[in-house]
């Protein structure tokens, strides 16, 4: 046994000298001033689908967007939210944020991937939010994998940041995956939003592409 | 100097123009859809497949099974003619609708060595449009007239197989020899040498006239300009003189000039009522191709679209497009109308259609440095145009908060081209999460401990409530009956996990969304 070990680790060896691994570089990263993840990743992952998995309620996905949204706007960046059920809330939010958005109130999960799919090709967009929290549970089920990687293939050539919210894991291309997994008390209340946002618990989950370093 | 486009058997083209695929086939334009009537005019395949003018329906099928046989269309031929002048107008700013099928255009201000190319083009835009043109350019408007149909085998030869016709034939190939340029356009250089070999129907005499010349044995223009005039107009006065000069050439004469379209309008009512939806885009790109011709020779641009579609249930359906660009592109203008129709259903079929552009002068601005428009602005048009089809029209925009109480009153609105730099921090910073709203709100029970909500189910959560913020009422436009609304709400946590806002209103208690 400790043979076949070490003649594993001795092929391994041969293989990485002969065949050095080209990693992967994006090279380009929207920072969220969210420290879990800018510290985690360097910040929100161009030409990339980001899955944000929120496990509990009240665990902080739409402060995240929120935060998404005011930094496109200091970009002057175009952003498209897909809701796929229709639950964002302008009201919750200052005017002044909502100015480069573009709302899309889908109906059902299938509308919100088809809509997501066209937007991903408009060059006019440099943040797609797709909120599938609320979507039931056998429609993220039947959304076939190729579906998400079409998505991918779409979003790769460009420089959109493409972020899906889901309730669990649920996007096979995501290359990278973060988890809210902590509800938030009650005294989140009488916080100011902008802490709120600064302490949000994000957890790294999977990282695809390795981010350029230096 | 003068160019002439020509199109030989305008009436039998101006309906085929409009139909997919007909060009394509042997066709024939008769008088009447009755039987008796005779074939008028013809296209080249049907030409080759036997068929004649003056032939009845059944004597041309009998010689062409796979005959069309098409009647005159007078919108049809509008269109055609406004398409013809369209490319005149691509020449100079000076042109007249000379005739059904031909334009003149006076070209003297153009540069020499520029008119052919010029005449080229508008030959290659008609084809474009599907009405097979030549052109003829020469000083004077007859000369470059008779040098167009001169091109045009079907008007000038007809078909026959004798001697004659080999004559004649011979007699085109040496004039074309001596001053043809491309196959569809002729320049006339030498008037002379190229008129002298031409026939004397090429002047259209009169039957009386041709019959005296015939037998005198003159069989050429060459041989009756050789004659002295004065004695053709002692013989045959105003008539002689006047066919004489004809044969001649004419002289130059002044345009009845036509002003440039200021109104850019196709409009048809169909003689076959339209059901699918690709003959009514094969129609519709007819009309934008000859449109978009007339507003670059005007040098407009199209800033809205207006369809009308006028149904055979004596209903219409019109919708206006406004562009995001104003621009003469025709696949950009096509792209908006496609869009449209691939979702558009109508309750009875299509039995008239009008096509308006509204012009505006091409846009010169200069981008600003730091602007951060549109990179794609007809892209991103499309892109909401196609998205609107999936989710509707009034589900996608720019939210905007009204300034009311009401509560989740936000509306869309189309979103900005431009997006301006973003404004100040607001003085009180939000507190708290945002809310992610459940529309509708969902029904709530409560159960209830010393006066207080200790439990709640909900379809969506149930549990016990830990935590319950101060009651927040709120009301409005009670002066309105029908608008009246009045509502309590407090933010709630479960013990499960999760904050909540609780509704009360109406009587009743909902879940109005989760703190997220």
């Amino acid at each position: 046994m400790a043979a076949a070990t070490e003649k594993l680790a001795t092929l391994r060896h041969l293989l990485a000298e002969r065949f050095p691994t080209v990693h992967r570089t994006t090279g380009r990263l929207l920072p969220t001033g969210i420290a879990a993840i800018d510290e985690a990743t360097g910040g929100l992952t161009l030409s990339a689908i980001t899955e944000i998995v929120c496990a509990t309620p009240s665990c902080g996905g739409h402060l995240l967007f929120g935060q998404l949204l005011a930094v496109a706007r200091r970009e002057r960046q175009r952003v498209a939210l897909i809701d796929g059920t229709d639950s964002f809330d302008p009201a919750s939010y200052p005017d002044d944020l909502l100015t480069h958005l573009v709302w899309i109130r889908c109906r059902d999960t299938a509308t919100a991937l088809q809509a997501t799919d066209l937007l991903a090709r408009d060059a006019n967009f440099s943040l797609l939010l797709l909120d599938l929290r609320d979507s039931p549970a056998a429609d993220l089920r039947r959304i076939p994998g190729p579906q998400w990687y079409r998505l991918q293939r779409a979003v790769e050539p460009t420089d959109l940041a493409l972020v899906v919210e889901t309730p669990r894991p649920s996007v096979p291309s995501a290359q990278v995956r973060f988890t809210l997994a902590t509800s938030h008390a009650p005294s989140a209340f009488e916080h100011e939003r902008a802490a709120l946002i600064e302490n949000l618990p994000a957890t790294l989950q999977r990282q695809r592409l390795q981010t350029a370093t230096g | 100097m003068f160019a002439v486009l020509h199109i030989a058997d305008f009436p039998l083209h101006a309906v085929l123009r409009l139909e997919p695929d007909a060009a394509s086939k042997p066709a024939a334009l008769f008088a009447t859809s009755s039987k008796k009537s005779v074939v008028l005019s013809l296209n080249t395949l049907a030409r080759a497949a036997g068929v004649e003018p003056g032939m009845t329906a059944p004597q041309a099928i009998a010689r062409c099974p796979a005959l069309i046989i098409r009647t005159p269309h007078p919108p049809a031929e509008a269109d055609a003619r406004a398409a013809l002048l369209a490319a005149g107008f691509s020449l100079s700013p000076t042109v007249e609708d000379t005739a059904p099928g031909i334009c003149t255009a006076d070209v003297s201000a153009l540069p020499s060595d520029q008119r052919e190319s010029a005449a080229s083009r508008a030959i290659a835009e008609l084809t474009h449009l599907g009405l097979p043109a030549t052109a003829g350019i020469a000083p004077t408007p007859l000369l470059a007239l008779y040098a167009a149909r001169h091109l045009s085998l079907s008007s000038f030869f007809p078909a026959v197989s004798d001697a004659r016709a080999h004559d004649r034939n011979r007699a085109r190939d040496r004039s074309l020899s001596s001053s043809n340029t491309t196959p569809n356009l002729l320049l006339v250089t030498d008037p002379a040498s190229f008129l002298a070999p031409l026939p004397l129907s090429a002047a259209d005499p009169s039957p009386e006239l041709a019959d005296v010349f015939n037998s005198w044995g003159l069989r050429t223009l060459g041989d009756l300009t050789a004659l002295p005039r004065d004695e053709i107009v002692r013989r045959f006065g105003a008539e002689g003189l006047a066919f004489y000069q004809r044969a001649s050439g004419g002289s130059p004469r002044p345009l009845h000039t036509l002003a440039p379209a200021q109104t850019f309008v196709a409009a048809m009512e169909l003689e076959h009522e339209i059901e699918t939806l690709d003959p009514l885009l094969f129609l519709l790109r007819r009309f934008l191709d000859r449109l978009t011709l007339e507003l670059r020779a005007s040098q407009h641009v199209a800033a809205e679209i207006h369809l009308t579609l006028r149904l055979e249930d004596e209903t219409q359906h019109t919708r206006g497009f406004r562009l995001p660009e104003p621009t003469a592109d025709v696949d950009i203008l096509f792209r908006t109308l496609h869009t449209h129709l691939e979702s558009l259903h109508t309750d009875a079929s299509i039995c008239a259609v009008e096509l308006r552009l509204t012009p505006a002068r091409p846009l010169v601005r200069q981008q600003g440095l730091f602007d951060t428009g549109l990179r794609d602005p007809h892209g991103f048009a499309e892109t909401l145009a196609r998205v609107s089809a999936l989710v509707g029209a009034d589900r996608i925009g720019t939210p905007r908060l009204p300034d009311t109480h009401r509560p989740d009153s936000a509306q869309l609105v189309p979103p900005r081209p431009v997006i301006p730099p973003a404004a100040d921090p607001p003085i009180h910073p939000p507190f708290g999460l945002p809310l992610r709203r459940f529309r509708p709100p969902r029904p709530a029970r409560l159960e209830f401990t010393d006066g207080r909500p200790s439990y709640l189910w909900t379809e969506y959560i149930s549990g016990e409530i830990s935590f319950r913020g101060p009651a927040f009422p709120s009301s409005g436009e009670w002066w309105q009956r029908d608008r009246a609304w009045s509502r309590t709400e407090w933010d709630i946590a479960l013990s499960t996990g999760g904050l909540f806002r609780l509704l009360h209103t109406n009587n009743a208690y909902f879940l109005e969304g989760e703190y997220d």
